[in-house]
């Protein structure tokens, strides 16, 4: 059990409500403000599970969500956020195990990473072009699926090429601006994250909701729906085209906040040893 | 403990802390109103596809009004019209399998079956989360922390939990200056997407690392109180509690197993 007692310290006693509240406000607020048709609301919950632990980032997902959902009042507090609650521990203990696995430390400089970096980009690379296949490739189901004439235009596939146009252009970033190949590991972590999010939630969204979650987002699912899918298959569709690019961008700040942060601040963290880049000290 | 006060003086806690709440409702212990809560939600879900949705929102109805927070529930409601006529809407005009379809419009197919789905699930919907809403409106969020602690509910989550309630409103704040401060400095929130794009790192970063400066401040205060110390605390505010309430949650703790077992068994199932 001390393996479990360690991940809750009091520092991360204190930093859990801190990261609750960032989820809640930046899920609020920067959709607002920047009109994107992302999330954004899982920045805390990832913070937690990569200096903490997966159980920690499980708890602060889980909280949030519920506290979001259920605690707080109308202006902020949403119903429609608690019951994807599950959704956000599975988030949070993910990005745990990509702590332990040191994918979120800083590797600025380290030129012996490189090749590990190139075997990310063709693994992540892999992972895209397989649900890209599995859920749009086929112009056949295309067309079953949404009734859209495949000839005029591509919505979906648009869709899953602005997916992947991020992931590179992140990367572009990281590698190019920032000469740091550690952000290929984070942004990598997000994508598989997303992509498990997706999965997870498209049954609550269609159980829960009937597949309508009052957003944006609705209307991929009516238009899939339209086409004679079922619930949860229109619901999981939507998912793989939203998910995956919110969990990148989100892997992506933590990243960049991570390597913001001083070094002694992170490093009194129960992963601290994990994040702190071994080249700098 | 036995906490039964008679009402005119009570002998216990100093002017400066808050009486303990009054009224029919208002009174219930937290704990009590959370069970109630909790199976009202449960048996929303499972009890027939109509008749618990629509018992629970008639008692749901009933315990806000006797508690008197009806306009405060209204806006609650009235935040969630948008979800409930895109439900209604999506699966009326798009229910897969409809027999009953009055008329085609293109891939719109409104039918009876699919309004009739849209409603059940908007009701089951609005019961369970005004249930929620009610034991929210009618209960201090210090009252529901402080009761959990004395049940023995660990004080690092009652923490956690207190303390990111009462930081968000702090943090909607700081997110409000921040984005006109950035807004000051030429960032642009109105162009086309990839310049909005552009705006997600100096909006988010400040935001986080502002928040985070207090984590060290605030690990000391709270060592230097003794936080991570065993043993018990002492209460300064006991809220009423009583023996008929207990029975109560209880009784209500077995509804709860009841109503899964009543559902998996059939008779709740087949309940219009």
């Amino acid at each position: 059990m001390d393996w479990l007692s360690r991940q809750f310290s009091t520092r991360v006693i204190v930093l859990m409500p801190i990261a609750i509240a960032i989820n809640i406000v930046l899920g609020a607020t920067v959709q607002q403000a920047l009109k994107l048709p992302i999330y954004l609301d899982s920045i805390g919950t990832i913070l937690v599970g990569v200096v903490a632990g997966p159980f920690a980032g499980l708890l602060t997902g889980v909280l949030s969500n519920l506290i979001w959902g259920y605690l707080l009042p109308a202006p902020i507090g949403s119903t429609t956020i608690g019951p994807f609650a599950i959704v956000a521990g599975v988030i949070g203990l993910l990005a745990g195990v990509w702590g332990r696995l040191g994918l979120f430390r800083s590797r600025r400089g380290e030129r012996s990473s490189i090749p590990g970096a190139v075997v990310a980009v063709i693994l992540v690379g892999a992972l895209a072009v397989y649900t890209y296949a599995r859920a749009y490739a086929s112009p056949t189901d295309f067309q079953n699926n949404t009734g859209f004439d495949p000839g005029t235009i591509d919505q979906s596939r648009i869709f899953f090429l602005v997916i992947l146009v991020v992931f590179v252009a992140l990367i572009a970033v990281a590698l190019f601006l920032r000469r740091d190949v550690g952000a290929v590991y984070a942004i990598g972590a997000g994508l598989a994250t997303g992509i498990v999010a997706a999965i997870v939630s498209a049954p609550i969204a269609a159980v829960v909701f009937g597949g309508v979650t009052g957003s944006g987002t609705d209307l991929l699912v009516a238009a899939f729906r339209a086409g004679g899918d079922s619930l949860v298959s229109a619901t999981l569709k939507q998912g793989l085209l939203s998910d995956p690019m919110d969990k990148m961008i989100t892997s992506f700040v933590v990243f960049f906040i991570i390597g913001n942060l001083s070094q002694r601040f992170i490093a009194r963290f129960p992963n601290g040893e994990r994040l702190v880049s071994t080249s700098s000290m | 403990m036995t906490t039964d006060r008679p009402t005119g003086s009570p002998p216990g806690p100093p002017d400066f802390v808050l009486q303990a709440p009054s009224g029919a409702y208002l009174s219930l212990n937290p704990a009590t109103k959370l069970l109630v809560a909790a199976v009202e939600v449960e048996a929303a879900f499972l009890v027939g596809t109509w008749t618990g949705p629509i018992l629970v929102l008639l008692l749901v109805l009933a315990s806000a009004a006797i508690a008197g927070v009806m306009p405060r529930l209204a806006v609650i409601v009235a935040v969630t019209v948008p979800i409930v006529a895109s439900i209604v809407l999506i699966n009326g005009f798009l229910y897969p399998g409809a027999v009953d379809v009055f008329v085609r419009i293109g891939p719109l197919a409104p039918s009876v079956s699919g309004f009739l789905f849209g409603l059940q699930i908007t009701l089951r919907l609005l019961a369970a989360s005004l249930a929620l809403a009610v034991a929210y409106l009618a209960t201090r969020t210090d009252d529901l922390l402080s009761d959990l602690e004395r049940r023995g509910f660990g004080r690092r989550a009652t923490y956690v939990i207190g303390s990111a309630i009462e930081t968000v409103p702090r943090t909607v704040d700081r997110a409000a200056e921040i984005v006109d401060a950035q807004r000051s400095r030429g960032l642009d929130t109105e162009g086309r997407w990839w310049r909005r794009a552009r705006g997600i790192v100096p909006l988010a970063a400040p935001v986080v690392f502002g928040a985070l400066t207090e984590v060290e401040e605030r690990t000391m205060a709270l060592e230097a109180r003794a936080f991570s110390t065993p043993g018990p605390r002492t209460v300064l505010r006991v809220l009423p509690d009583s023996t008929p309430q207990r029975l109560v949650r209880y009784a209500l703790l077995l509804a709860l197993v009841a109503m899964i077992v009543g559902r998996i068994a059939g008779p709740l199932g087949v309940l219009p």
